[in-house]
């Protein structure tokens, strides 16, 4: 049974703000949707569906998809609507292409945290008897991830600092992201508490942006031009509901996903170039780096830093994070890697693990291998 | 190509008005435990689960999946949320039939709910509507759906009886589904006579409200004789949309349904619906909508669903029974209806329904739909 | 790679949109029966076959969807095993003496008079009942001597429901498109849209794709205030979260000049006279809101039908 290879034509992201206060959801997704094709050869009538992400519950609208198919560039073709980070969207349209049952598959990942309360979108995921009504949500489960983490490791708060302040730093020179300041490792210690023992800044950064990616089988994506980039792999857990019946010492589903993914493609992150990671605390990216296998557990702090393999060298979450996109947005920045390493400082590259999560505490984790 | 698929075990909870003995996560373990029974698999044998249900403000739990996951046992499994509205269930089990199609997972278990007693309903379903423009006087979609229907009468010459045929039938079909809540005889004069919410919808053109899950396991063909030795292959299936405000969107035919109806029927090889077909299962949230169904699918020509009613065709003993299971007036938890009718079309071509089995049906339609009737699919099942 | 939609920033306030929802949500036979024992100042746990004992009970095993043998009573005293402070409030894990899972709750203590492994008791607050929240948290409790897990004996009925309220404030967004058209509402008293592509008929409410070709919308275009019903339907029931009374009519109207429907209402006095009068073709003309307008769609009160 030969199953299609699947590969990316093109990607399209807007920039990621703290608030896209003028625009709405549907500009954005006007805006990846047709920048998207430009280069590629290809035009929305060569789309045979459509697989989206967005939240109902940060959109402040049910059924969310249905007000926005015609930008979407969904009407008269198939669509689906993927409740979950972007990142499951294209596993979704990476299994339709696989099965030879469509060609060019377009997927959109867009939020506005902006205009809701983003505690909200959070609080509203919690089982609703025990956790809901104590207040125990997103931000405390990073407190007792971290409390945890820095108690059994040698990680220290100005490690964490280093690394958020490292990461923005990447973001801002990667682009892309509005950052009307930078903050050094002192100003992430001093920002306001997060969680303790986190502060603020030690959380992801809840951005509005948009993302567009076109995938096709591998002789379409090859007649379009540029070389694709092959998705190889591709792996997903979720873990236990409840974050207090989790083991917190690391994230087992994480490394659940990156397994799965690795089997198919034959390779693990540690013998990648890049890797980009989306994790919603400065602890959980080491975390994460740590569940993919390019360090020990409790080692994850020199793997970081980079090396023989390249991480997160788009800042990553902690200076963007727009929910229900990121690990879409990881996806491509990875891409863009893989097309210029040169530009990122790598003298070459060919192989990349991208990773999205959902859920409090990063509870169901989704991998791609990806390969040119 | 892919693989193919077939449906290898199915299970449905006793829908309710109001489950009060169980969560919304122990409702989906009610339905997963019969799925995994029906299929003789455990919850370790299933590679893959996505769960299905309408929006979030149904039953105030977001991510819902990632809470009743739990209670199924799928720790570790990967676990995906597909949410369309009333069509949902269809869309999960749509992606989970490419999941297994695409060689991802060579079994999934597609679960899909919805605890409707949790919260107001119409009120939540208004909320699809545009905030900016139009949500406040909204009826969730029962004053567009009459609008719709009043527009069909007008210019088709139909009648509020048709509808009310197709509302009687239904509900006397659920009488022998067991799974269904609502099972009272009706004739189609006491639905002409009930009472109007939104006319020309009454009472009894209108489903009950349901809290319930269903759930199948989808297996490759290498898999499926582990579960039985008669599977209800998919021999194609679709879900299209056309974009909510667009301009020419029709108000007789169900466009995405024709399109939809049109894939599928081309990959199944179906040339002439209402002779090829053996029994067909939609979901009608409201009477009137089964009659553009007939229509849209290609069971009878554009304008002649009151004449193909009438004539009592679909009935069950008719030679193209649409809804034996009763559709959702036999019961309604939105999000799991189109899994639930892909249940009672599997079954039937399994030779094993438990309402109203079709004698010799070889080949089953489902149709399934949700968002704001402009989201809409169907799939082709065969022994 | 970036791309920006190309905004033209129009100083509107954001659209507030409020959604508050009253439930009743159904906790199942463990945490019902929880929830229930609350009064009691009592803790309900479950015990399951592998001899795992977890409290507060629940129905299915986090490891593996297990169900339970029986319920237990558990403690009230344990282990504080981690915590954390977000916005002001205390939160740390629980394990209560004698069970094996660990569980969140307020603590109610300073952030700097914790330690991991500190003994910790249950104070419970009068007056709250059905709610996990009947235990106000945990407190210190350095001399609290080790509880035993205990069978549950007779417990109450489980809670069929609790009650439950969600409310989500949006401040949404009015855009280049939405920010044109209600600006054209408010100070012209205009109903306004963008071309389709080649066609002189208004996209409402406008946007910069068209639906259907997927290009780029064209002109602006001012609408009547005077339209054709294309769908409608009688309302005759009540329901939550309605704002008119019943009956009236639910109507899709395209304006003149326009191609796309908007939702609306028009009054009506008698049902019957309405049905007839009342459908697919009616001619009707918006009715104004008096005052000062605000730029939103309440700015037109009601349509009614223009007697030719």
């Amino acid at each position: 049974m030969a199953l299609k290879k699947v590969g990316v034509i093109a990607t399209a992201q807007t920039e990621l703000r703290p608030a896209w206060s003028d625009a709405q959801h549907i500009d954005l997704i006007s805006s990846v949707v047709t920048s998207v094709f430009k280069g590629s050869g290809l035009t929305i009538d060569d789309v045979d569906f459509v697989i989206d992400s967005g939240s109902d519950v940060l959109d402040g609208r049910s059924i969310s998809n249905c007000g926005f198919l015609g930008a979407l560039g969904a009407h008269h073709k198939e669509e689906a609507r993927v409740e979950e980070d972007g990142i499951w969207a294209a596993h979704y349209g990476v299994n339709k292409i696989a099965s030879g049952a469509a060609s060019v598959g377009l997927i959109v990942a867009y939020s506005k945290p902006s205009e809701s309360q983003v505690a909200n979108y959070w609080s509203s995921q919690v089982e609703p008897f025990y956790q809901r009504p104590v207040g125990f949500s997103q931000r405390a489960a990073g407190g007792i991830q971290a409390q945890r983490y820095l108690a059994a490791n040698d990680v220290s708060m100005e490690d964490l600092a280093n690394l958020v302040a490292a990461r923005w730093a990447a973001a801002q020179e990667n682009g892309g992201v509005q950052i009307d300041k930078l903050p050094s490792a002192s100003d992430v210690l001093s920002a306001a508490e997060g969680a303790a023992p986190l502060t603020d800044l030690m959380f992801s950064r809840p951005m509005d942006g948009a993302v567009a990616v076109l995938l096709a089988d591998e002789a379409t994506a090859r007649r379009a031009g540029a070389d694709p980039v092959l998705i190889t792999g591709m792996g997903s857990s979720a873990d236990a509901h409840a974050f207090a019946d989790r083991d917190n010492s690391r994230l087992n589903s994480l490394s659940l996903a990156a397994e799965r993914a690795a089997a198919s493609a034959g390779w693990s992150a540690a013998e990648a170039d890049i890797v980009e990671v989306s994790a919603s605390t400065a602890v959980a990216e080491l975390m994460a780096l740590e569940a993919l296998g390019l360090a020990k557990p409790g080692q994850g702090k020199a793997a970081a830093q980079g090396g023989k393999v390249a991480v997160n060298n788009s800042g990553g979450a902690l200076p963007a994070d727009p929910l229900m996109v990121t690990g879409l947005a990881r996806l491509v920045e990875a891409v863009r890697q893989l097309r210029q390493p040169k530009r990122y400082g790598l003298s070459s590259a060919s192989r990349a693990v991208v990773h999205g999560a959902n859920g409090i505490g990063m509870q169901s984790n989704c991998v791609f291998n990806l390969e040119v | 190509m892919g693989h193919h698929v077939g449906i290898v075990g199915v299970g449905q909870t006793h829908h309710a008005r109001r489950r009060t003995d169980v969560s919304q996560a122990g409702l989906v373990r009610e339905a997963v435990d019969r799925a995994l029974a029906d299929a003789n698999l455990t919850i370790e044998e299933i590679d893959s689960v996505v769960v299905a249900t309408g929006p979030v403000l149904f039953a105030a739990v977001n991510h819902p999946e990632l809470w009743v996951a739990n209670a199924i046992g799928a720790q570790g499994k990967p676990v995906m949320r597909v949410t369309s509205g009333g069509g949902a269930g269809f869309a999960g089990a749509l992606a989970g039939y490419y999941q297994v199609a695409g060689g991802y997972s060579q079994r999934t278990l597609v679960v899909a709910y919805d605890k409707l007693s949790e919260g107001p309903l119409q009120y939540s379903i208004s909320t699809l509507y545009d905030p900016f423009w139009g949500r406040e006087f909204a009826v969730g979609i029962m004053g567009f759906s009459a609008a719709y229907w009043r527009a069909r009468m007008d210019v088709l010459g139909h009648t509020e009886e048709a509808a009310a045929m197709v509302a009687a039938k239904n509900r006397n079909n659920a009488i022998n589904n067991p799974y269904a809540h609502q099972k009272k005889a009706v004739t189609v004069d006491d639905v002409i006579n009930s009472r109007p919410l939104c006319w020309p919808i009454k009472l009894l053109d209108v489903p009950p409200i349901s809290d319930g899950a269903a759930a199948i396991v989808l297996a490759n063909e290498k898999v499926a004789a582990k579960s039985t030795t008669r599977p209800a292959w998919i021999r194609g299936m679709a879900y299209c949309c056309e974009a909510d405000n667009a301009a020419e969107r029709s108000m007789m035919l169900s466009e995405p349904l024709a399109l939809a109806s049109k894939q599928v029927y081309r990959a199944a090889g179906i040339t002439n619906p209402r002779r090829q077909f053996d029994v067909v299962e939609v979901q009608e949230p409201y009477s009137c909508f089964e009659l553009n169904y007939y229509e849209s699918l290609g069971l009878c020509p554009p304008g002649g669903a009151a004449e193909l009613v009438a004539s009592g065709a679909t009935q069950l003993d008719g030679d193209i029974p649409v809804n034996p299971s009763g559709g959702c007036m036999g019961a309604n938890p939105i999000g799991a209806v189109g899994v639930i009718r892909l249940i009672e079309g599997a079954t039937q071509v399994m030779g094993r329904n438990e309402s109203n089995q079709i004698k010799d049906a070889k080949l089953a339609l489902v149709q399934s739909g949700g968002g704001w009737a402009n989201l809409r699919g169907c799939a082709v099942l065969s022994a | 790679m970036y791309s920006a939609p190309e905004t033209m920033p129009i100083e509107l306030p954001t659209f507030h949109a409020d959604i508050s929802l009253p439930y009743t949500l159904t906790p199942g036979r463990a945490a019902g029966t929880f929830l229930a024992e609350v009064k009691n100042k009592r803790i309900i746990g479950s015990r399951f076959a592998s001899g795992m004992v977890v409290a507060p009970a629940e129905d299915f095993s986090s490891v593996d969807g297990e169900e339970p043998e029986s319920f237990v009573e558990a403690p009230q005293t344990g282990v504080l095993t981690a915590f954390t402070r977000v916005d002001g409030e205390v939160i740390g894990f629980i394990k209560l003496d004698g069970c094996d899972n660990e569980f969140p709750h307020k603590i109610l203590a300073d952030l700097s008079d914790l330690a991991v492994g500190q003994r910790v008791e249950a104070e419970w607050q009068d007056g709250v009942e059905e709610s996990i929240t009947a235990i106000k948290g945990f407190r210190l409790a350095p001399d609290a001597p080790e509880g035993a897990v205990k069978p549950a004996g007779e417990t109450e009925e489980p809670l069929g429901s609790i009650k439950y309220a969600l409310s989500l404030p949006y401040e949404h967004a009015y855009g280049p498109y939405y920010g044109r058209m209600f600006d054209e509402i408010r100070e012209n008293g205009r109903v306004m849209g963008v071309r389709c592509t080649n066609a002189d008929v208004a996209l409402l409410p406008p946007r910069e794709i068209d639906d259907i070709s997927h290009k780029k919308t064209g002109t602006w275009k001012t609408c009547a205030d005077t339209g054709t019903i294309r769908g409608c339907s009688i309302i005759n029931m009540e329901f939550v979260g309605q704002t008119r009374e019943p009956p009236y009519v639910y109507a899709e109207i395209v304006l003149d000049g326009a191609s796309t429907r908007l939702i609306h209402m028009i009054e009506i006095d008698d049902v019957e006279d309405a049905k007839k009068r009342i459908k697919p073709g009616t001619r009707v003309r918006a009715i104004w809101t008096e005052g000062e307008r605000k730029g939103s769609m309440s700015d037109i009160e009601r349509f009614e039908v223009i007697d030719e």
